[in-house]
Formats: structure tokens, C-alpha cells, sequence
């Protein structure tokens, strides 16, 4: 076993994801399972061996020049908000606790 | 002439022998849809009013003998991860369900540029995390050749709409191998093409090095034609590439002299069918039949690339996925005391259950101690994986493999989420190394009677390659494309835009 009950609460804490008690249960079983099948990896000697971590060989830092460019108006950048207010977006306190 | 048979090249014709008009096209596409989708289930949304706008565009320009796109009149519809301005673009998740689009994604928009006739949104698992489509918070979709069974996935709508002839071609975004088992599962032509031919700007990411756009269509031509109107170097899109290749333009060169490889190891790989294996042996008899030399090629460490992709795409799609905040967009939970809890709340409920473990998934591989066990070495086993192929490419033009492992199975048959996974065992190691590779319909099973398909796979940036072998290898086939509920009739759709004008009288369709 890779992964205790007590693990996977803290990875739904660092994912921000609220998992209740028998969710933690099945995820720690799915994990465990899938951990399991990712075992090839492990059995490698990769000394020497360079990663590769987009298929595009020398591709790398890609930049525009930096100029103003044509984006969202400030109404359709607020159009999919769930709640917002005098043209923000509402968020509940960040300190918690205390009346929105 | 029948709507749902038509392919790209009848279109045009039509078009321009005034057979009938792009009106008429968009009408005998939602009258389709209108027949078959109750069944099949692969649309989201339908836009009528788009379609027929630019139904009226085409017949317009036609009728002033302006030249027209690629595919002007052709009814196009897209996987639901594709932004489209004014349409929802949901992921098939119900943490994007009430989210519309405020921008279009680069390749609808060079589709809609060429002439097509949007006609909706496609199903998809969500978040595009499955091969069956079942992950859908919007509920599954059919596999016309067999309403019990899945259309794959995770474009399962998008190749379910072709097979059911509601579209003409369409487009989906394959991750892992979700362009082409579908094709595969639905009997129609997928086509992945090498990362960086079609921009994914405007395609919401799963795993940004490994996500690529692709066409579906009854045909190898519509798929070539398809590609050549979204491929190409978008700057909105480092990674997409400039390109000068015509895909269309070799498909009639033939394979005469051509080495076609086959990976021994993949045909007795263990799990696979015998009819699977029996179709793809009967694809490379007649591309050998055709003049094309059969050479064994090995692929050592594509034996580990299922587990390289099960740590690189779950990490990139913890980091992708940590956009949706119930913040700035998305489903957001109500009542949360603070900022902390309403990310909780929001994420635990507007995610499935999938979502929810690649993202928890990626979130442990990429913590402290772990990503040096698991994330570097996959990166570096990914070195080894695309070393294979470009030796296997020194020495063959094109490889031959199977798509999937087995023909479409029925809703709820496999269960496990690491089981699965195994029904991408052949595609997988595509994206990990950035080739292309195709679905080509070559079934049915002997055993099932249902589709099976042969996956061609190129080296990097020679697409066309594979566009020409499935091109010969798909004049030995006489098989049907359309399941047979997509052949049935249909009545008249009622899906009519208001004040529609008709350019010109067409004739019957």
C-alpha cells in the first residue's frame, strides 16, 4: 500500500478538493490500484538518459513581442461569473469565519 | 442522393451542379439529427441558427461565383471542449454547465472560415478523462451499430455522430488515444495528427503535451480535406507549427514500395482479441497485395508507456484543471464560510468522480519526494519511448498496429478504472512520442460483427505519409461507414432560424 486514508486527506487538501469520509475510502483504494500499475517506471535505469517534457524537439521559451493586443471587454470577462459586484468578482472572505 | 451518405468531394459537387444548396444541407442534417440523436445521443447543444447563417453565406457567395472554403456547405460538429463563441462549452462536466463562450477556439474558427455548417457540441467524457464517454454528467452516449454498447471515447459524440451520418465530418481532441479508439468503436476514419499541426488554442487542456485536435470523417479524403482547413502555425499557440504539406493532395500515390513495419510484441500482446489481431493481419496482407514491403520493427519501451502517460497526463490535468476556482467562471457550491471552503465545496461537487482522481492523482505524483520517483523518471522513460520510434521510422515509412484491444464493449462492462485504461494500450505510446496516427475502419470482427480498426502511424511532421497508406489500405474495403441506423429515414426538421431567406431553389436532397 502506497497511500494510508490519512494521505489521501492531505492530497485532497493540496487539489482543494473536499472528499468526504467514504469518498477518502474509495480513493485511497483507486490510488493504491493505480499506483500499483504505474510500477514500470521504477523498474528503469535512467542514468544518463535526458527527459523529454514536450514532443517537440528545441522548442523552447516561444515569445511575442509585447504589445497591446485586443482581449475581453471587462463585461464578457464577468459574463461566466457565478456572483459578482460593482463589476468585480465576489468572492466569500478569504480569512473565513466572519459575515460576507 | 442520400444526406447522411454524403462525403466532402459530393458536397462540393452538388454545390456546384446546384443539385441542392447549403440550406438544404443544413435542413437534411438537423432533420437527421432530429431522427437519430433521441437514440445516439452525441450532441449537447445544436446551433440551427449558426448552421443556417452560414448555410446562407455559402449560398450567397456561390450564387455571386465567389470562390468558396474548403468545406463550405459541409455540416461540421465539434467535441464540447472547443470553445465556440456564444455556444456552451461544457467538457460534458457540470462544473462548466451554465458556461458560454466568449471567444472561439483556433480550429473551429479556421473550420468555420472555410465554409462549414456548425450544427452543435459534441459529447465527450468529461473533461475528456474516459474511453467509453459513460463519464459524461450529461449522460452517455450510443454506439449506433449497437445501442448497448459504447462509441468510445473520449470523443465518443463526435465519432458517433459520423457513423450515425448526422454529421459530415467532425472534430475531437485526442490525449491518450481519444480521436482514434472512437473511430475505431463507430467503424468512421479518426486522425490524430502529429502535436503541433492544429492549434489547441480555444480547446480547454487536459495534458498540454500531449493534447492534439484531429478530424472524423466517413472517409480517408474528408478526414484529409478536414485537416488541411485547421491545420497549421497559430500564434495564439506556441506550439503549433507552420506547414506547407496539402494533406489532401497525395492520397491516389499509392504504397508501392513503401515499408509498412509491424511491432510483433503488439500483435501477441496479451488481453487482445483474436479478431482484432486476424483484422489487422488482413490490413498489412493487402497493403502488402499493394506493393508495400512488410518489415518487423521493434518498439522496446512502448511496453511502459501506459504508465508514463498514468503520471505525465494526470499531473498536466491537476495543473490545467486548477483554473476551474468557482471564481472567474464555473460551478460554484453556495454557502461556504470562506474563500478556502468554496474551492473545497465548488471542486468536490462540480468534478465526477474520474475528474476527481486524475486531479487527486496528479496532485500526490507531483508532491515532494514523489515527483523523483514517478514525474522525472516518466519524462525520461519518455525519452526512451521516442527514441523507438524514430529508430522504427529509419527503417519503415509507416507502422501498422491495432487501435483497441477489443471492439466496442457495452455500458458499465469494465468497471475498474485501471482496466480501463488497458483499451488505450496501442495508442498511448503515440502521444507520449508526439507522432500522428489514424483509426481505419476495417471490420467488422469476425468473431463480434462490429467495427474494428487498424491504427497507421507516422513519423513526426509526415502526416501525409499516413493519409497515403490509409488512402490504398482503404480501397480494399467495401465496408459499410454508416451503422445501419444512420441509413435509416428521416422525417423534416422542424430546427428552422427565424426569417430564413433561400438564396436559390435547389432540388431534392
Amino acid at each position: 500500500m502506497y497511500l494510508s486514508e490519512k494521505d489521501v486527506r492531505a492530497i485532497a487538501t493540496y487539489a482543494r478538493i473536499g472528499l468526504d469520509d467514504t469518498q477518502v475510502t474509495t480513493m485511497t483504494i483507486d490510488l493504491n490500484n493505480i499506483i500499483e500499475s504505474l510500477k514500470p517506471i521504477t523498474a528503469y535505469d535512467l542514468t544518463d538518459v535526458e527527459p523529454t517534457f514536450h514532443p517537440i524537439a528545441g522548442l523552447s521559451n516561444v515569445m511575442r513581442e509585447d504589445r497591446v493586443q485586443p482581449g475581453l471587454t471587462h463585461a464578457a470577462a464577468l459574463a461566466n461569473a457565478p456572483e459578482q459586484q460593482s463589476g468585480s468578482f465576489r468572492i466569500p472572505p478569504i480569512l473565513g469565519g466572519g459575515d460576507a | 442522393m442520400e444526406y447522411s451518405a454524403l462525403s466532402i468531394v459530393d458536397i462540393q459537387a452538388g454545390l456546384a451542379a446546384k443539385i441542392f444548396s447549403a440550406y438544404e444541407l443544413a435542413e437534411a442534417a438537423f432533420a437527421a439529427i432530429e431522427a437519430r440523436d433521441p437514440q445516439v445521443h452525441a450532441f449537447l447543444e445544436l446551433t440551427p441558427e449558426l448552421a443556417f447563417a452560414a448555410a446562407n453565406r455559402v449560398d450567397v457567395a456561390l450564387a455571386a461565383g465567389e470562390s468558396c472554403g474548403i468545406l463550405a456547405g459541409v455540416p461540421m460538429a465539434f467535441k464540447d471542449n472547443m470553445n465556440q463563441m456564444g455556444t456552451h462549452t461544457t467538457c460534458a462536466s457540470r462544473m462548466l454547465e451554465s458556461y458560454v463562450s466568449p471567444f472561439t477556439a483556433t480550429c473551429v474558427a479556421k473550420a468555420l472560415e472555410a465554409g462549414a455548417l456548425p450544427l452543435g457540441k459534441l459529447n465527450m467524457d468529461e473533461f475528456a478523462f474516459g474511453s467509453s464517454t459513460e463519464t459524461s454528467a450529461f449522460g452517455r452516449t450510443f454506439n449506433p451499430w449497437d445501442l448497448e454498447r459504447v462509441p468510445g471515447g473520449s470523443s465518443g459524440g463526435s465519432a458517433a455522430a459520423v457513423a450515425a451520418g448526422m454529421a459530415t465530418v467532425t472534430l475531437g481532441s485526442d490525449t491518450g488515444g481519444s480521436i482514434r479508439q472512437p473511430a475505431a468503436f463507430c467503424g468512421v476514419v479518426g486522425f490524430k495528427p502529429t502535436y503541433g499541426v492544429v492549434s489547441r488554442y480555444g480547446v480547454v487542456a487536459f495534458g498540454s503535451s500531449l493534447d492534439q485536435v484531429g478530424p472524423f470523417g466517413k472517409t480517408v479524403a474528408d478526414v484529409a480535406a478536414t485537416l488541411d482547413a485547421i491545420a497549421g502555425r497559430d500564434p495564439r499557440d506556441c506550439t503549433s507549427q507552420e506547414s506547407a504539406t496539402i494533406f489532401s493532395a497525395n492520397l491516389e500515390q499509392g504504397v508501392k514500395g513503401l515499408r509498412i513495419g509491424v511491432v510483433p510484441a503488439f500483435m501477441d500482446a496479451e488481453g487482445v482479441d483474436p479478431e482484432i489481431i486476424s483484422a489487422t493481419k488482413g490490413a498489412l496482407a493487402n497493403l502488402e497485395q499493394l506493393g508495400a514491403q512488410i518489415v518487423e520493427v521493434e518498439l522496446p519501451n512502448a511496453a511502459a508507456a501506459m504508465a508514463a502517460y498514468y503520471v505525465i497526463g494526470p499531473c498536466e490535468a491537476f495543473s490545467n484543471l486548477s483554473r476551474f476556482d468557482s471564481v472567474r467562471y464555473g460551478y460554484r457550491e453556495g454557502g461556504a464560510r470562506d474563500l478556502g471552503e468554496q474551492y473545497e465545496q465548488s471542486r468536490a461537487h462540480g468534478f465526477g468522480p474520474e475528474a476527481v482522481r486524475r486531479i487527486m492523482l496528479g496532485s500526490y505524483l507531483l508532491s515532494s519526494g514523489v515527483y523523483e520517483t514517478y514525474y522525472y523518471p516518466a519524462q525520461q522513460v519518455r525519452t526512451l519511448i521516442t527514441s523507438d520510434y524514430v529508430r522504427a521510422f529509419e527503417q519503415v515509412d509507416a507502422i501498422i498496429t491495432p487501435v483497441s484491444p477489443r471492439t466496442a464493449f457495452k455500458f458499465g462492462e469494465i468497471a475498474d478504472p485501471t482496466s480501463m485504461y488497458l483499451s488505450d494500450m496501442f495508442t498511448i505510446s503515440i502521444n507520449i512520442a508526439g507522432n500522428g496516427g489514424l483509426s481505419l475502419p476495417v471490420g467488422p470482427g469476425e468473431k463480434t460483427g462490429l467495427p474494428v480498426g487498424v491504427q497507421i502511424i507516422g513519423p513526426q511532421f509526415k502526416d501525409q505519409n499516413i493519409l497515403r497508406v490509409a488512402s490504398a489500405l482503404e480501397s480494399c474495403y467495401s465496408i459499410a461507414r454508416l451503422a445501419p441506423l444512420g441509413t435509416g429515414p428521416v422525417g423534416t426538421s422542424s430546427a428552422r432560424p427565424p426569417e430564413q431567406t433561400q438564396p436559390h431553389e435547389g432540388g431534392a436532397l
